[in-house]
Order: structure tokens, then C-alpha cells, then sequence
């Protein structure tokens, strides 16, 4: 049973997984991430519950976002006392990236109907993946269990972004699916090109600094070695100075 | 002549749109995209703005920008050079963050509204702070002081304004304190040290502070040092934020306090950590007031004002700013509704109107209320479809709720510009007992319990319940000053008194907010006490609600008994929220 909730491209990674989530830093950097992910999306939900003219739709937007919050909180929770059980040093919190809510959806602009077919693709995608962490994570019941309340509720949320997406496009809603599969396909690609291109920026950056910086580097550590401390004038500019952005 | 003011890019975004003269409309782009201190370029707060006025694009006189981009581009670039090679790590990601969109200000504005690049101007960030200060206050001269944690260099600036009604005015900023020497950026970095988000809570130091001692004060006087002319310089040794993004205190600064707080273990003030904690925050507390009031105290006595102006994020300290009130000399203290960055928007698009278009001076409306107004035909319509309790109502029938222990979420009239609840989007309870407090921290706020909650009193009866020096109600018109509750009160008004029995008291005139007035006025009629506990309606990490529907989000996720919008109110039949999923589904 847990194997059909599973796709072939997670059973495929589930080593690699397994890899990361042994991990207790790993363990915690993930877990500080789908904290964010699921706040950023419960945030994103609420924005839709507040959006939608549709009384049904805003009822189950609503708990849905509670249930994502829950989420993100439980992850939060349980990163927050392996961090406090002092087995993993505390700036491992500083270092977790945000996450990115509902995949940069923007929930202002987007139909119902979008919505509900992005959520439920998203949602599906999760339950595979939380099922093959849930399946990998079994040295640590603690963690298990939390994937395990959050699948319960995951079932929950494909249920009826797919029940309500029929119910608002009864003719188009596969066409719809099918959009929101390439969308996020899309927006995947574009977040590995943009940290690939985050990386090379990067690279290209330091090289700078270590080649070009250090002449002027010299110079500026100089020039602030004879400024003074405390207050300074400040020199008076006229009216027209606010056309200049120096 | 009309003209937009935008601050954006660091945090807490905001537009405000000025026509001949006064402020029009104003709010803060977190409150429409409903992200908490969105600093992303306000469109939505622009596009507001100018629909709320009528006003196209292309017929704006100018639109004023609230810092110059390329001077704190200067300034980012030095820094990383003066701490070469140190600076290593955080040189691309400033690179990056900076060349990505914060310097091309002009081309955005520019491409976003169609606004020739000829129209669009810059204030200096300080600029900005100190015209929202001096040119939204009642007050024809006044001292102007400025300090956040960094504008483009200055971290504080001290000056003079001076305006005739109708005629002339004039900001002279005289002098300076320069990056990396800075208020903001010391009580930031205590703030990051005490476990607290940087930029964000700051004001959670302040709250723990009523809790410890100031046994630490010599500690702290090692990081920060007074210099001969009066200001101040920070021990850089003890500071890392000027060489890394990733942490602001040094191991120098460990050494000093010891082991920081980690971020996910809550604050235990019976341990000795905690009350070690508790005491760092009362003696970084202790010295900022001591060096704000020490140099207040000089302009003062340089500009022979009557009336000061204070700016910049550090003037929502409202201890510090009481004790400036207190010590400083000044009969008056203005801290305008927004003084961080959101309030620049409005000071930037002013000081371009008075200062660079020469146009002539006008009073500006003393209140916060800039903000899109509520609806409360669109609440009745959504509770009605939820099948909740709806009617329309008086202020009776929710004097009777709070007299009963409900708490109220209160939606009136423009929302609010600028962080505090002042009456339009709040949550009001009844102040007499901890156990409110209590159940507000628990099931609508859950936060710290050394978090205190405001009151909210009518002007003329303040001093009856709090001790206020001269000057002290006007401080309170924005929640800005904290003072002592009045021992013989401070029982009564358990809920909103702080553990060293003081209050950030709101004292409220009749014509700001004429329907929480009546119904201070109702509740103390009822009572004996016309004071209410007044906090903002929102939840933990979400910015204040803004319109009916946000409420009633807000509402049903809550403890919150009772929702009120304009004269609509709804009454909770039991959430929606624990009904059965698969019933709905």
C-alpha cells in the first residue's frame, strides 16, 4: 500500500534519500526547509481562501493553509528539538534557505481552476515523496510520525483540489492537470538555472574579489584609517541634487 | 501637484501619494500582498495609491524615491573593501543583491508607471525620516533627531526644521554619525544574540527587558564607546556585520556575554539562562536610552527648541523615546505613526514637495488612517455564507461582548500606515485580568508570555490611570512612549501592565477615532474603567489584516470571539475549521 502512493522517479531515488535523511544535519536542514516551504504555502492558501468567490472553495482553502501551517510547524518542531537536544551546532538553522510556498504561484492572478489544478498536482508530488521519507526515515520514529499525520492530510488535499476541479471545469480540467504538470516542470528548470547561474555569479564574483579588490582594498582601508569618529557635517546640497541617485 | 513617495528594497515597502501638499492615501505593501515586511518594489501599494485617488501615472508631478540608490551602493561596496579579506563570503551575495535591482531605481520606476526618468527623484534616506517626523507634526520649529540601523551612510543624523504656515520651509540636517558606528545596528545585533529575528524583533528585546536587570550595562558600554564631540562609536571588534551577512556579533562578543540563545529554545526565565538573557536585553536597553538621552539633551541645548522630531526605526523604541520626553529637556516629542522605513514614503514625497518644488507649507491631518477602508457588507456577505451569526449592530451590543470577556476583532473605517494598531484594524479586550492576557497569547497571538499587550484610553482621562509627563499624551497618540500604570490601577489593570508595571498606552482624541472613542467611553461607563486592551488584528508572522475578508480569516483561525466591521458583526457559531474535512470534501 505504501508502494502505490510512490512514483517510479521517487522509488528510483529513494537511495539518494535515504543518503540525506541519515543524516541528523541533513536531517535538520530538511527539515527547517519544508517548514518554510509549508508556512510559505499555507501563507499562499490563506491568500487564496481570501481571494476565491467561491464560499466552498474558501472554506477548504482555509483548511487547507491551517493544514499547512500545522505542517510547517511540526517540521519546525521537531528540527527546533534535535537542534536543542545539542547533538548539531545551532548555526545550522542560520544556513536553511527559505522555501518558495506554492511553487511561485501567484495566487493574485490565478483562477480557481489553475489553483486547484496546481494544488493538486503539488499535493500529489508530495505524497509520493513524503511516502519514500517516510519509508527511508524509520531509525527515527519521532520524524516518521510526522510525515506519516502529514500524509494522512495529504490524502485529504488531492481528494479534493480533484473533486473541486472537476466540480468548476467539468470539460477542461485534464487539459488543466496537464498545465499544471508542465508549469511546475518549468518552474523547476528555472530554479536549477537560476541557482546554476547563482553558483557561476558567485565564482565569478570571488575571483573578482581576490584579483581586482585588493589595490583598492589597500586604498580604502587608508582612506578610513584617517576618517574620525563621531559626528561630521553634513555638507549641504542643493535642491537639484535629488535628480542624481549619488 | 501631485506626487509619490516609494520606499522598497530593505524592508517594510510602502507608497504613499501626496496632492497638493497633504498625503492622500498611504500603505504598506505587506498589507496587500499579505507578506510580512515585504520589501519588494510596492506595485500593489502604488497601484492602490493611484487608484484610490484617481490619478493616472502620467499625470504625477514626480515620483520621489526614499534613498539614493547608488550612495548606499557606494557604501556597500567600501565596507566590503574596507574589510577585505575578510569580507570574502559576503562580497557576491552584496554584489548580487545590490546589481540585481536595488541600483537600477530609476529604470523600474521608470518601466512600472511610464514615468519619464526626468521625474524621478531621490531623497537621502535620513532626508526622508526626518521630513515623516517634522513635516506630519503640529509644530512650526522643531530639533529633528534620525537613527535606524543604515541608510545610504548616516545612522543618525541631528538637525533643525523650521516652517511658516503657507510659507517657506526649511530641514537642515546638520551632522552625522556614519556606518558602521550605529544605534540601530548594536540593539540588531543584540536582537540576533538574544535568538530574535534581526529588522523584525527587535521590540521583543524591549519586552524582555522589563524582566532582567541592567546588571550588564558596563559590558555593554565596552562594545560602544562616546566619543569627545557627544556621539558614539561601536568597538568593531565585538561586531561582525560589517565583514559577514551570516552573523552579526563576534566570538569577541560570545566571550563578553557568553553562549548566545538558540533561536528554538523558548526563553525559561526561571533558569538562569533566561534571567541572564533577561539581563543582557535590560542593559543594551539601558545604554541606548542613556545615549539617546544624553544626546538629545545636547540639541536641545544647541537649537533651543521646544519640540522634538524623532525618525528611523530605533523611534519605535517607546522606552527610550519616554525617557527622552523625561530627561531630555524638550516640552514635546512627536513620533510620527510610521517612523521606520514604510514612513518614509510619505517623507520623501513631502520633502520633495516642500523642498524641492518650493511649494508652500501645509498642516498634514495628525492621524495613520492612509489606508483602504473596510467593508462591512463584504463581511456580512462571506460570514453569511459560512452561515455564521450576522447583524448589523451598535457599540452596545459589543460593550456588552467585551463586559462579558469576549475579545473583539475591530475593523473601522482606512487602515492604519505604520506597524501599530491605533483603532481601525485591532483586537480589543478587556484589561483587567492576566487571564485575558493569557488567552490572548495562547489562542490569537501565541507568542512569548514576556510580551505585554497596549491599552487604549481615552486622552483626557489618560493620567488618571498612567503616570504621564508633559508632553506624555501626545507621545501616546501613536503608542509611542511607554510610562508607568499607576500603582493603585496596575491591579485592575492586570492585562495590558507590563511586569515593571508599565504600559505602552495609546491615549486616544475623540476625532481620530470617534467610533473606539464612544466605545472606550460606553465601556467605561459600564465598567468604571474606560481603558481597553488593544492589539493588532493579525496572527503570528502575518502582517495587520486589511480588508473584511482578511479579518474573517483571521477571525475563524483564532480565539477571537466576536468580529466587527464597520457596523456589521459577526459572532462565532464554532469554526468551520473543526468540522470534519470529508464532510466538505
Amino acid at each position: 500500500m505504501q508502494r502505490s502512493s510512490t512514483s517510479s522517479f521517487d522509488r528510483l531515488l529513494a537511495p539518494v534519500h535515504h543518503w540525506i535523511w541519515r543524516n541528523p544535519e541533513r536531517r535538520v536542514q530538511k527539515l527547517l526547509r519544508f517548514g518554510e516551504t509549508e508556512t510559505d504555502g499555507g501563507r499562499d492558501l490563506l491568500r487564496a481562501a481570501e481571494l476565491t468567490r467561491d464560499p466552498l472553495l474558501r472554506r477548504l482553502y482555509l483548511l487547507h493553509a491551517v493544514d499547512e501551517q500545522r505542517h510547517g510547524t511540526l517540521f519546525r518542531r521537531r528540527a527546533a528539538a534535535m537542534l536543542v537536544s545539542g547533538t548539531i551546532a545551532d548555526d545550522r538553522a542560520e544556513t536553511a534557505p527559505a522555501g518558495h510556498g506554492l511553487d511561485d504561484l501567484d495566487v493574485a492572478r490565478e483562477s480557481d481552476e489553475t489553483m486547484l489544478a496546481f494544488l493538486h498536482v503539488a499535493e500529489r508530488s508530495a505524497a509520493s515523496r513524503f511516502a519514500v521519507y517516510r519509508n527511508v526515515l524509520r531509525s527515527d520514529p519521532e520524524t516518521q510520525r510526522i510525515f506519516d499525520d502529514i500524509l494522512h492530510d495529504e490524502k485529504f488535499h488531492m481528494n479534493y483540489t480533484l473533486t473541486q476541479l472537476v466540480r468548476v471545469s467539468p470539460e477542461r480540467h485534464r487539459a488543466k492537470l496537464w498545465r499544471a504538470r508542465l508549469t511546475r516542470l518549468w518552474n523547476a528548470y528555472l530554479r536549477v538555472a537560476s541557482a546554476l547561474a547563482g553558483v557561476i555569479g558567485g565564482a565569478i564574483l570571488t575571483v573578482q574579489y581576490f584579483v581586482v579588490l585588493p589595490l583598492f582594498a589597500m586604498l580604502s582601508k587608508r582612506a578610513a584609517a584617517r576618517e574620525g569618529e563621531g559626528w561630521r557635517a553634513i555638507a549641504q546640497r542643493g535642491a537639484d541634487s535629488m535628480r542624481s541617485q549619488y | 501637484m501631485k506626487i509619490l513617495g516609494i520606499s522598497a528594497h530593505y524592508h517594510d515597502a510602502a507608497a504613499a501619494l501626496i496632492v497638493d501638499g497633504v498625503p492622500v492615501c498611504a500603505v504598506q505593501e505587506e498589507r496587500l500582498s499579505r507578506r510580512k515586511n515585504d520589501a519588494a518594489f510596492p506595485l500593489a501599494a502604488i497601484e492602490w495609491c493611484l487608484d484610490s485617488a484617481g490619478v493616472a501615472p502620467e499625470s504625477l508631478d514626480a515620483v520621489v524615491f526614499y534613498e539614493r540608490p547608488m550612495l548606499k551602493f557606494d557604501r556597500i561596496l567600501t565596507t566590503a573593501l574596507r574589510a577585505f579579506p575578510r569580507s570574502w563570503r559576503m562580497f557576491p551575495k552584496a554584489m548580487k543583491n545590490s546589481l540585481g535591482e536595488k541600483v537600477w531605481v530609476r529604470g523600474i520606476v521608470s518601466s512600472h508607471l511610464g514615468v519619464p526618468a526626468k521625474k524621478i527623484l531621490f531623497t537621502e534616506h535620513h532626508q526622508s525620516h526626518a521630513a515623516a517626523a517634522f513635516l506630519t507634526a503640529p509644530t512650526r520649529r522643531a530639533a529633528i533627531l534620525t537613527t535606524d540601523g543604515v541608510g545610504e551612510w548616516a545612522t543618525m543624523t541631528a538637525g533643525l526644521g523650521e516652517r511658516e504656515p503657507g510659507g517657506k520651509t526649511s530641514i537642515a540636517l546638520l551632522r552625522e554619525i556614519r556606518f558602521p558606528h550605529s544605534l540601530g545596528m548594536l540593539y540588531s545585533t543584540f536582537t540576533a544574540y538574544l535568538g530574535f529575528k534581526v529588522n523584525e524583533d527587535e521590540y521583543k528585546v524591549m519586552g524582555l527587558a522589563g524582566y532582567g536587570k541592567p546588571s550588564l550595562v558596563d559590558e555593554v558600554r565596552r562594545t560602544i564607546r562616546r566619543t569627545p564631540d557627544g556621539a558614539f562609536a561601536l568597538d568593531l571588534d565585538y561586531f561582525d556585520f560589517h565583514t559577514t551577512a551570516a552573523r552579526s556579533y563576534s566570538s569577541r562578543f560570545v566571550e563578553l556575554f557568553g553562549p548566545p540563545r538558540n533561536p528554538f529554545e523558548p526563553i525559561d526565565l526561571e533558569t538562569e539562562n533566561g534571567r541572564r538573557f533577561a539581563d543582557i536585553a535590560a542593559s543594551v536597553q539601558r545604554v541606548l536610552e542613556e545615549v539617546l538621552v544624553e544626546i538629545a539633551r545636547a540639541l536641545q541645548r544647541e537649537t533651543g527648541a521646544r519640540d522634538l522630531c524623532l525618525g528611523g526605526g530605533v523611534a519605535l523604541n517607546g522606552v527610550a523615546n519616554a525617557r527622552i520626553l523625561a530627561e531630555s529637556g524638550f516640552e514635546r516629542v512627536f513620533v510620527p505613526p510610521a517612523p521606520g522605513d514604510a514612513g518614509c514614503a510619505i517623507g520623501a514625497a513631502l520633502y520633495a514637495d516642500r523642498l524641492y518644488f518650493r511649494n508652500a507649507d501645509r498642516d498634514v491631518p495628525d492621524h495613520p488612517f492612509w489606508g483602504p477602508e473596510v467593508s462591512g457588507a463584504e463581511l456580512a456577505r462571506i460570514a453569511s455564507e459560512d452561515g455564521q451569526q450576522v447583524g448589523e449592530c451598535g457599540d452596545e451590543a459589543i460593550v456588552d461582548d467585551l463586559m462579558n470577556g469576549a475579545i473583539v476583532g475591530w475593523m473601522d473605517g482606512a487602515l492604519e500606515f505604520g506597524p501599530r494598531a491605533l483603532g481601525h484594524r485591532s483586537i480589543l479586550a478587556a484589561p483587567h485580568d492576566v487571564a485575558m492576557r493569557d488567552r490572548i497569547n495562547r489562542e490569537i497571538k501565541y507568542r512569548e508570555q514576556f510580551r505585554p499587550f497596549a491599552p487604549v484610553v481615552p486622552v483626557e482621562v489618560a493620567d488618571r490611570y498612567f503616570e504621564l509627563p508633559r508632553g506624555g499624551a501626545r507621545l501616546g497618540r501613536f503608542m509611542s512612549g511607554v510610562f508607568p500604570v499607576r500603582p493603585e490601577w496596575r491591579e485592575k489593570l492586570a492585562a495590558i501592565t507590563h511586569v515593571d508595571g508599565t504600559a505602552r498606552v495609546q491615549t486616544l482624541e475623540r476625532p481620530m477615532a470617534p467610533r473606539l472613542y464612544a466605545l472606550l467611553e460606553e465601556y467605561g461607563r459600564r465598567s468604571g474603567v474606560p481603558v481597553l486592551l488593544n492589539t493588532s488584528l493579525n496572527l503570528a508572522g502575518e502582517p495587520i489584516v486589511n480588508r473584511a475578508v482578511e479579518g474573517y480569516s483571521t477571525f475563524l483561525r483564532c480565539g477571537i470571539d466576536v468580529l466587527v466591521a464597520g457596523r456589521t458583526r459577526v459572532v462565532k457559531r464554532g469554526s468551520l475549521l473543526v468540522k470534519r474535512k470529508e464532510d466538505v470534501a
